[in-house]
């Protein structure tokens, strides 16, 4: 299913390994990197030696911070046994997007055909504390207004009920509730998932009050996990597999780390600044998309992207939600309708039910869209075929979003 | 944090100070030395909103705080926004306990907040304690927002022959009440306690803006402060240059102002001893000054089960001495003082302790009645040529007989028993009554006030009010509105203490 666009690759991802994501206890994060790195090598069609890599991309939040360990670069080396140039990149929860876009910059520079991309975080290690920790990605004026990363999303959510809920008796919470419900009812299939059990709306507005108005059931969970990519240069991908899964878009953007200070609440500019420049870069339009992983850490982002993206109209995203809910016939995967578009998001649960080991999550998103392109999903497969789909990873609140756009056939 | 990261945050937070380019008007909080529009051409000036009210643009109930806000438990976070320079910044929402179920945050939007200058958390025991105006509340609710106008003062000192005087007060009473249970505890009936967030730092800094709105002076031209107290947050590191650095006392240079003061401690007469000493400097030309500002603020201390525990209040008072368009001037000091150890508390000790009776007879009764009477006889006037008699009120009891045994009756003790609704606020105490006297007092009037400080003394002050006060009558909120406030809150015991104790 070629697409009807004339793409210039920027990149290929040959190969794809990750860890379960959940409680790890008894793993260290290097040993999680560790684990997907070798499963992702293991994972080329062709064959792919560790010395083939000729630079690493890493992508962690809080590791400094959860294991008190810095120089990621340092501790890899010595995991991969190798002296290669490393580059580790945080930017809080988009690390693992950075990472990638980071790769990806690489490649196109010439410099590199062959390099690893790496996502991991180890947030239990700091179980009481994660709290307070995730709030190195807010401004300081916001912890010190007592704020958590759930109250932050709280004051988005809260405004955007406000904003554009008004009147519709109830309908706009219950689509908040209803993110959580598509996502745990995708994330059945997907063994990897830290949550695979379907939740209700009732088990949602019943599950305990977090920040108002968020709960419990609106909240990704504290997760720890490791994913891994080998990346190569589009020149050399079939000497790796018959079916790279080629990045034709590589995006970012950037945006105040305040939510105070942004344009708006109910909308992330980082997000919709990366879509323009990822759709422009592609000549797509969200109609192209069969299938996309989007950042909902809180199920109101799941929302924002909706129209960040411009796959609705801002406001309506929550009444899409609804809709498509309500009118969907089908036992699997749900889609988001619009018109004629038809697009399945998150299909392995998202953050929400797979989980969300931060530094890990961007790298994921292009996991799954790596395996669900190349219909190695299994149980979780997207029963369409999918052809183009979007990873959109965001950092805070929206101080950083990166989009890539993955291509199976050009 | 360390100590040079807070003296950082110090300059942004105590004023909510932002930048604004004079060319395209845009702001920036925190602020920033270039306009993100103008570029190089940007000319930023500091703004800040101290002073300004806002409204509440979103938020949320956080349940499940950071370590440092547990102690707080649940609270309202807010996005406020300050429509005149629009600009948008991260707010606590105080004096607020959300209930246990879901609260409806839309329902707040809109609505109108105004700046507090609170606690927002401590490093425990030892370390630093933060504080910072980015704390709201809601405008409707127990603390109206008052504007701070400026009014020229007077080239005449004529009025007054230029006798030195109080110019401007405010009083700080905390929002939250105790009941004493049945007809009350020596005559207190309920008392004040400040929220979690408060302080004696804090109730003086309320009590120090309010008196400065009061008098309308400019606080460039506050020269010295003192902050009396027996609960200072630190026992090394003066309330009084938090007061100052929030305030804007004195005249800024650089970061820092040209003012003076220091903290006191006699018991509860740490700040009325001083109304003496401000007075002078204000008279006294090599000061250099036009205002000294006095402060008298505690959240008073009481071990949990202490007779002392069901009379001790929370808040404060601030007075601003000068010699131009004086309210009340200072005619007569009579200061009495023994070394009488009734009421004391070793360094370190978290509650004082008291000799029972003997705090009555051999130490309140002896220093206040001996003061008070002779500065009767100083001024050669009787209790007949005086409107009002205030003395400290460690409870409603005390002050009432020493008072009636020196000849006053009820008509003129009685408006400064305010202890009754308050309980004993120590240092606070006597400038408070003295407060609720001023809000009534016509042109003319005479008080007699008589503190008292543990360990032992008293002052006796004659006041004589002016027409000035009239004047002035609308820029303050008075005790009895304060006391009688409907959106006043009750706690039970157990909240009491837990508060009490995190102040």
């Amino acid at each position: 299913m070629k697409t009807k666009k004339k793409l210039k690759p920027l990149a290929a991802v040959v190969g794809a390994g990750r860890t379960k994501f959940g409680e790890l206890w008894y793993n260290n994060p290097e040993e999680l990197m560790t684990e997907a790195g070798i499963k992702a090598v293991e994972s080329v069609e062709r064959g792919l030696m560790r010395n083939d890599l000729q630079a690493c991309y890493f992508g962690s939040f809080l590791y400094q911070v959860t294991n008190k360990l810095a120089l990621v670069p340092g501790y890899m080396a010595r995991e991969l046994g190798m002296n290669i140039p490393m580059n580790h990149t945080e930017a809080a929860c988009g690390s693992g997007g950075s990472a990638l876009y980071n790769a990806c910059l690489g490649i196109r520079s010439g410099e590199y055909d062959v390099v690893l991309v790496g996502g991991f975080e180890k947030m239990t290690d700091r179980s009481g504390k994660i709290i307070d920790d995730l709030m190195f990605a807010g401004d300081p004026h916001e912890f010190d207004a007592g704020y958590t990363f759930a109250g932050l999303y709280a004051s988005m959510m809260a405004r955007y009920i406000h904003d554009y809920g008004d009147g519709s008796n109830g309908r706009c919470r219950e689509a908040l509730a209803l993110v959580t419900c598509k996502n745990h009812h995708h994330a059945i299939g997907n063994k990897y998932a830290q949550f695979r059990r379907e939740f209700s709306v009732d088990d949602v507005f019943n599950s305990p009050l977090v920040a108002d108005p968020i709960r419990m059931l609106h909240c990704s969970p504290v997760s720890d996990g490791a994913v891994a990519l080998v990346v190569v240069s589009p020149e050399v991908a079939k000497k790796y597999t018959d079916t790279p899964i080629y990045i034709v878009g590589s995006q970012q953007a950037t945006d105040d780390i305040s939510i105070c200070s942004r344009e708006s609440l109910t909308g992330i500019k980082a997000t919709r600044l990366a879509m323009e420049k990822v759709l422009k870069e592609t000549s797509m339009t969200m109609a192209d998309i069969h299938v996309a992983e989007v950042h909902d850490c809180f199920t109101i982002e799941e929302i924002l992207f909706l129209e960040d993206s411009g796959f609705c109209k801002r406001g309506e995203g929550w009444k899409i939600v609804y809709d498509s809910y309500e009118s969907f016939k089908g036992s699997k995967h749900i889609p988001y309708v619009n018109g004629d578009s038809a697009l399945v998001v998150n299909a392995g649960g998202g953050l929400k039910a797979d989980g969300h080991p931060v530094g890990a999550t961007g790298v994921r998103q292009v996991y799954e869209c790596f395996k669900q392109l190349r219909g190695e999903a299994g149980g979780n497969q997207v029963d369409k075929e999918l052809n183009v789909a979007l990873c959109h990873n965001i950092g805070g609140t929206g101080g950083i979003a990166t989009v890539h756009i993955l291509v199976r056939d050009l | 944090m360390s100590e040079p990261i807070t003296r950082r945050k110090i300059l942004v937070d105590y004023r909510i100070r932002a930048a604004i380019c004079e060319n395209c008007g845009r702001v920036y909080f925190p602020p920033k030395s270039f306009c993100n529009v103008e570029g190089r051409k940007s000319k930023m000036r500091p703004a800040d909103h101290f002073y300004e009210k806002g409204t509440f643009f979103s938020g949320n109930v956080i349940r499940g705080p950071t370590k440092k806000f547990s102690y707080l438990q649940s609270f309202l976070s807010g996005i406020i926004h300050f429509q005149n320079d629009d600009l948008k910044v991260p707010g606590r929402i105080t004096d607020y306990v959300p209930p246990p179920e879901e609260v409806d945050v839309s329902e707040f939007i809109g609505r109108a907040v105004v700046p507090r200058f609170r606690k927002t958390y401590t490093d425990g025991a030892s370390g630093l304690i933060y504080y910072s105006s980015l704390n709201f509340s809601f405008e409707d609710d127990y603390y109206p927002f008052q504007e701070y106008g400026q009014i020229k003062p007077s080239t005449s000192e004529s009025e007054n022959k230029g006798k030195p005087g109080i110019v401007g007060y405010g009083v700080y009473l905390p929002k939250f009440r105790i009941k004493n249970e049945g007809s009350g505890v020596l005559g207190v009936m309920e008392r004040t306690l400040p929220f979690a967030d408060e302080d004696t730092t804090t109730f003086a800094v309320e009590a120090g803006k309010r008196a400065l709105i009061h008098s309308a002076i400019d606080s460039r031209y506050v020269k010295k402060c003192f902050v009396g107290s027996e609960s200072a947050p630190y026992a090394v590191n003066p309330s009084m240059s938090t007061v100052s650095q929030v305030l804007e006392l004195g005249e800024k240079y650089e970061d820092g102002f040209f003012s003076g003061g220091i903290d006191s401690q006699f018991a509860c007469k740490a700040a009325t001893d001083l109304f003496v000493d401000a007075a002078a400097l204000v008279a006294y030309p090599t000061f250099g000054g036009d205002y000294v500002m006095v402060i008298g603020a505690d959240n008073s201390q009481a071990a949990a089960g202490d007779p002392l525990d069901y009379a001790v209040g929370a808040g404060g008072a601030a007075f601003i001495f000068g010699k131009r368009d004086v309210i009340a001037t200072l005619d007569c000091y009579v200061p009495y003082t023994s070394d009488t150890p009734d009421f004391y508390r070793r360094e370190g000790e978290e509650y004082p302790r008291h000799g029972g009776r003997f705090t009555g007879i051999p130490a309140y009764f002896k220093h206040v009645g001996t003061a008070m009477r002779a500065a009767l006889k100083m001024c050669d006037l009787t209790p007949n040529d005086i409107q009002y008699v205030v003395n400290h009120s460690p409870n409603a009891k005390f002050p009432y007989q020493v008072a009636v045994e020196a000849g006053f009756d009820r008509a003129q003790i009685e408006p400064g028993l305010v202890v009754k609704y308050i309980g004993n606020l120590y240092s606070g105490s006597c400038p408070t009554a003295l407060a609720a006297v001023l809000d009534i007092a016509e042109p003319g009037d005479k008080i007699l006030m008589t503190s008292y400080g543990s360990g032992a003394g008293s002052e006796a002050y004659l006041f004589t009010v002016t027409d000035e006060i009239e004047k002035k009558r609308g820029r303050s909120i008075t005790v009895k509105e304060q006391i009688e406030n409907p959106h006043k809150q009750y706690v039970d015991y157990g909240t009491y203490r837990r508060w009490k104790e995190s102040g």
